[in-house]
């Protein structure tokens, strides 16, 4: 999987929900969703759009995110698909991933959706604690995950991803280790687990800067962290990337690209491209995009190109991120010292790769190796 | 205008009240009853020139206006009335042969009228005792009357009952200053002897000074000499506040004005000097009682975050210019940067000269905890200390000396459990307690100035609900058990925090500092030890606890813009922390830590 050095990704953007998650800070809309067969027809229409100039380009991953991008129809996902491979250079074996609500999926959309040739499934299972659901503001309960999993496997997803979050306001460490093993009892093939970030332009972030909502304590979310290290490990996933664990084999090719600085094409509202030192978006408000699209524009709202000193900063924070490490040569003398002593990065044959504990200071790490 | 007054014509006096008394509001009635300004010109607080001064509603620099009435020239001299500046007081007073003893009918006599009533009879004044704002629903004049004819020695009919705001009785007043202020005596003949009493700096003229005239003639131009400073210059202008600036040909004896002494420079014009005629006609004998200014309370000025070093000291040396009681030399901290370490007569003092940097210069400041003058005794040697940074380690000198003043305090008796209770509390001796009247007390203590300057004020107001005054007099030195409290982070001393205290205050002083900078320094990738210390021994101790997370949780969906550029602004953060050892520290935290203070401070 590490071998495929240029080739690219392509993710694609649906903005809308169902409801709006109390910690969601993403482009994403609740009640929109009567743009929605607008917004199918302006993403085939941004997708020919931008083909040309990533033509000859190899695409190895294809990323449905949201949002919630089952919302859409099966036969629009379909459509989707079907105008990418013919629009771009998708490989026969790409990684094509989509993200499912447990609420928006049954078996015969499920079904419909490996049919369409959505491979991989990546669920947001969130927590199977009530009281943290609640308090992340979802509306599923544990049992639909549990249901709309068993329904992936029962149609033949044998790629499954589970997306936890840890350290919302009143969960304990062994309601997270409870959240784990049923995680693991569901034996899904790749597990992200994210600690809860409060971000201010959010509900729930509204409420932490009222004092109505305690905003996570970040040592408990620290030994969850290790928890979650511990409980994964042990049950056979590959820590790979600070949030990210997978059965070998089943690390998600398309995030890696992100993480390898591989390039990819972004499409659909406020999606994210990048190519030789460029990054560029599109705009966000869905009606924008929409208006642009229409025109026959690329709906792109703003770009920039890195200069070598982000791009530096760029590739250490990432390559530390995945586990792959940089080499003791791009740290000047003396920088990485402290670290090495106090057991946060290890060096392995010259190469500088973070510890689990580390891996919880990284940001630490960055600044601490990068600084001038 | 030059034609000189009969002396026997001439009345100088000042008003004596406390703070809220209606001293400036009498002045302003006395300045229309005689007509010294038109109407249309008129404003409230009419004497009082710097905005701080009508904000607060004090004078900080004394004023002279001169006004005439049926035939006499009435100078008032205003005086400052604050604690801070009780040597400048004396000096006014010395301007005068009378003073307007002015007591608020409703609150009767407080501590500062009662310190400064007794520097204008030491001074050999005349007083005129008057109640102001009888027209006040809570106005007692009966029992105040009492109370004051008691503290004078003299009959209740013989005090006056005024109304500054409505102007009830003023014309009273003004006839009773006539009838019994004497009139001002000084020998035309002899050499020229001229106190300054006041000097402030013009950008325009130079240092102009307050005078009045003790002996000789002081023509409107002349070669004068300053006795104290020895100093020469040309005066350029003699003339009377009338209350506009009016030149005059010549000031005589007994008369007050204003000087301008053709010198750029206040220090050379001090308070208390005398002005004489320069060469052969110069007196001999300067006028007796002039001394330099003394500070007796110091503190660390530094420029806020981001602030200009160079822009704090030209700011100092213009702001010394017109304040020759201040005083500075440059101080460098680990923790602030470059800034000053300043001298100031009191705490007003200081928030005077805090409050005009960042008002009159726009400058943001940081000031470290006020502290007094210790003197450190070794064998023969004395060590005189202003900042703690310079305090001798234990065991390495004989003993310390602290100022001690001779403190005043009048309150209401309900509240005089209250004020021994703290005064007690604060290392208090008591000297004795005299009742001015069966509901009102007043309290003598020997207080170390320390613990004034610390918070005392403020707790003497808050537990007598704001009832009781306080004033006080430099009393001498006093041996002290006090030691100096380092803070220490992870080992290495936080300058700013340095402070010198009894060692009964160590210990709180310590916990209280040490806690506060646990809640204000950012976790770091290992503990920290938050210390105090007298010496080497730790005598308080709290742990900043190593941080275990600092990590972006999610990072996918393809921004890696937005991740780079929460890197950037930490890296930036980070830039700008200032090391104490190993440890990062927010210059934030220092200022939180030091503000905390300020803010209980805060009335």
């Amino acid at each position: 999987m590490r071998g495929l050095l240029d080739a690219a990704g392509i993710y694609v953007h649906v903005p809308f929900c169902l409801t709006r998650c109390g910690y969601c800070d993403f482009n994403a809309y609740a009640g929109l969703d009567h743009l929605a067969s607008r917004y199918v027809a302006a993403l085939l229409r941004e997708a020919e759009l931008a083909a040309p100039a990533w033509e000859g380009e190899e695409i190895v991953s294809v990323f449905l995110g949201g949002g919630t991008p089952t919302t859409l129809e099966v036969a629009d996902l379909k459509a989707l698909l079907v105008r990418l491979r013919a629009s771009y250079a998708v490989t026969t074996d790409a990684e094509v991933t989509i993200e499912a609500n447990p609420d928006t999926v049954d078996e015969p959309k499920l079904a419909g959706l490996r049919e369409a040739g959505y491979s991989r499934l990546s669920m947001g299972a969130q927590s199977f604690d009530r009281s943290v659901l609640a308090a992340l503001e979802r509306v599923h309960q544990p049992e639909s995950v549990v249901k709309a999993f068993r329904a992936a496997r029962a149609v033949g997803y044998d790629n499954v991803n589970l997306d936890l979050i840890y350290g919302a306001a009143g969960e304990t460490v062994e309601s997270w280790e409870r959240t784990l093993e049923e995680a693991i009892g569901l034996s899904p093939e790749h597990v992200s687990a994210y600690a809860l970030t409060i971000e201010p332009a959010t509900a729930l972030g509204r409420q932490v800067s009222r004092g109505d909502t305690p905003a996570p304590d970040p040592d408990l979310q620290a030994e969850m962290f290790e928890t979650a290290c511990g409980l994964l490990g042990d049950a056979g996933y590959g820590h790979y990337e600070v949030s990210n664990w997978a059965k070998p084999g089943y690390e998600c090719r398309h995030n890696l690209g992100y993480w390898e600085r591989r390039p990819y094409v972004g499409l659909g509202a406020g999606a994210h491209a990048y190519r030789d030192g460029r990054r560029w978006w599109n705009v966000r408000p869905p009606e924008e995009y929409l208006s642009m699209v229409e025109r026959g524009e690329l709906p792109v709202g703003g770009s920039e190109e890195l200069e070598p000193a982000d791009a530096y900063l760029e590739e250490v924070f990432l390559r530390l991120r995945i586990l792959q490490g940089i080499p003791a040569s791009w740290v000047e003398d003396g920088r990485a010292d402290p670290y090495l002593e106090s057991g946060l990065l290890l060096d392995d044959d010259g190469n500088l790769i973070p510890t689990e504990r580390g891996m919880l200071l990284l940001n630490e790490l960055v600044l601490g190796l990068t600084a001038n | 205008m030059g034609a000189l007054v009969d002396v026997s014509h001439i009345r100088n006096f000042c008003i004596v009240a406390h703070i809220d008394h209606g001293k400036s509001t009498l002045a302003d009635r006395l300045l229309e009853l005689t007509h010294a300004v038109a109407d249309r010109d008129m404003r409230a607080q009419y004497l009082d020139r710097m905005d701080l001064e009508r904000e607060r509603g004090i004078t900080i620099k004394a004023q002279a206006v001169r006004l005439t009435h049926e035939g006499y020239e009435l100078n008032l001299i205003d005086t400052p009335g604050h604690v801070d500046f009780t040597y400048e007081v004396s000096r006014s007073l010395e301007a005068c042969e009378g003073a307007v003893l002015l007591v608020d009918a409703a609150q009767g006599l407080e501590a500062q009228t009662l310190a400064n009533f007794h520097l204008a009879r030491d001074a050999g004044l005349t007083i005129v005792p008057a109640l102001n704002k009888i027209d006040l629903p809570a106005a007692e004049p009966d029992q105040r009357a009492k109370e004051l004819a008691d503290l004078l020695d003299r009959d209740p009919d013989d005090i006056l009952r005024i109304s500054a705001k409505t102007g009830e009785g003023v014309e009273q007043l003004l006839k009773s200053v006539i009838e019994h202020v004497p009139a001002p005596v000084g020998d035309p003949e002899a050499p020229l002897r001229a106190l300054v009493f006041d000097s402030m700096f013009d950008p325009y003229r130079g240092v102009i000074a307050s005078v009045r005239v003790k002996d000789g003639e002081l023509p409107s131009r002349a070669r004068i000499f300053l006795m104290a400073t020895g100093v020469e210059s040309d005066a350029e202008e003699a003339g009377v506040m009338a209350p506009e600036p009016l030149p005059v040909d010549v000031l005589g004896p007994g008369e007050v004005g204003y000087l301008v002494t053709g010198l750029k420079d206040v220090h050379q014009a001090k308070v208390g000097d005398t002005i004489t005629l320069a060469g052969k006609h110069a007196a001999t004998e300067p006028l007796p009682g002039y001394r330099e200014p003394k500070p007796m309370v110091w503190s660390g000025l530094f420029p806020n975050e981001g602030g200009d070093y160079s822009e704090l000291r030209e700011s100092l040396d213009r702001l010394k210019l017109s304040d020759s009681a201040l005083s500075y030399e440059p101080e460098t901290s680990q923790a602030l940067g470059f800034g000053f370490r300043a001298g100031f007569l009191g705490l007003l003092h200081m928030d005077i000269v805090k409050e005009r940097l960042e008002r009159e210069f726009d400058l943001e400041l940081i000031a470290t905890a006020p502290n007094v003058e210790f003197h450190v005794i070794r064998g023969e040697e004395t060590i005189v200390v202003h900042n703690p940074a310079e305090m001798p380690l234990p065991g390495t000198y004989d003993r310390v000396e602290e100022p001690i003043v001779f403190a005043t305090v009048i309150t209401p008796k309900e509240y005089l459990g209250a004020v021994l209770d703290l005064c007690q509390s604060r290392r208090g001796e008591l000297v004795n307690t005299t009742f001015l009247t069966p509901e009102r007390a007043e309290v003598h203590y020997m207080l170390p100035l320390a613990e004034i300057v610390f918070d005392f004020f403020d707790q003497l107001k808050s537990s007598t609900r704001g009832y009781a005054s306080l004033d006080y007099e430099p009393w001498g030195y006093q041996e002290s058990d006090v030691v100096r409290v380092d803070v220490l982070l992870h080992g290495e001393p936080v300058d700013a925090f340095s402070t010198i205290v009894h060692r009964s205050k160590a210990y709180p002083y310590g916990k209280k500092m040490t806690e506060r900078l646990r809640e204000l320094i950012p976790r770091q990738l290992f503990d920290v030890a938050i210390q105090a210390a007298i010496g080497s021994k730790i005598i308080a101790r709290e742990t900043v606890k190593a941080k275990r997370k600092d990590v972006l949780a999610k990072c996918y969906g393809g921004d890696i813009t937005r991740k780079r550029k929460l890197l950037e602004e930490q890296k930036k953060g980070k830039a700008r922390l200032r090391k104490v050892g190993r440890v990062d520290v927010p210059q934030e935290a220092f200022i939180a830590a030091l503000r905390a203070d300020e803010g209980a401070k805060k009335k």
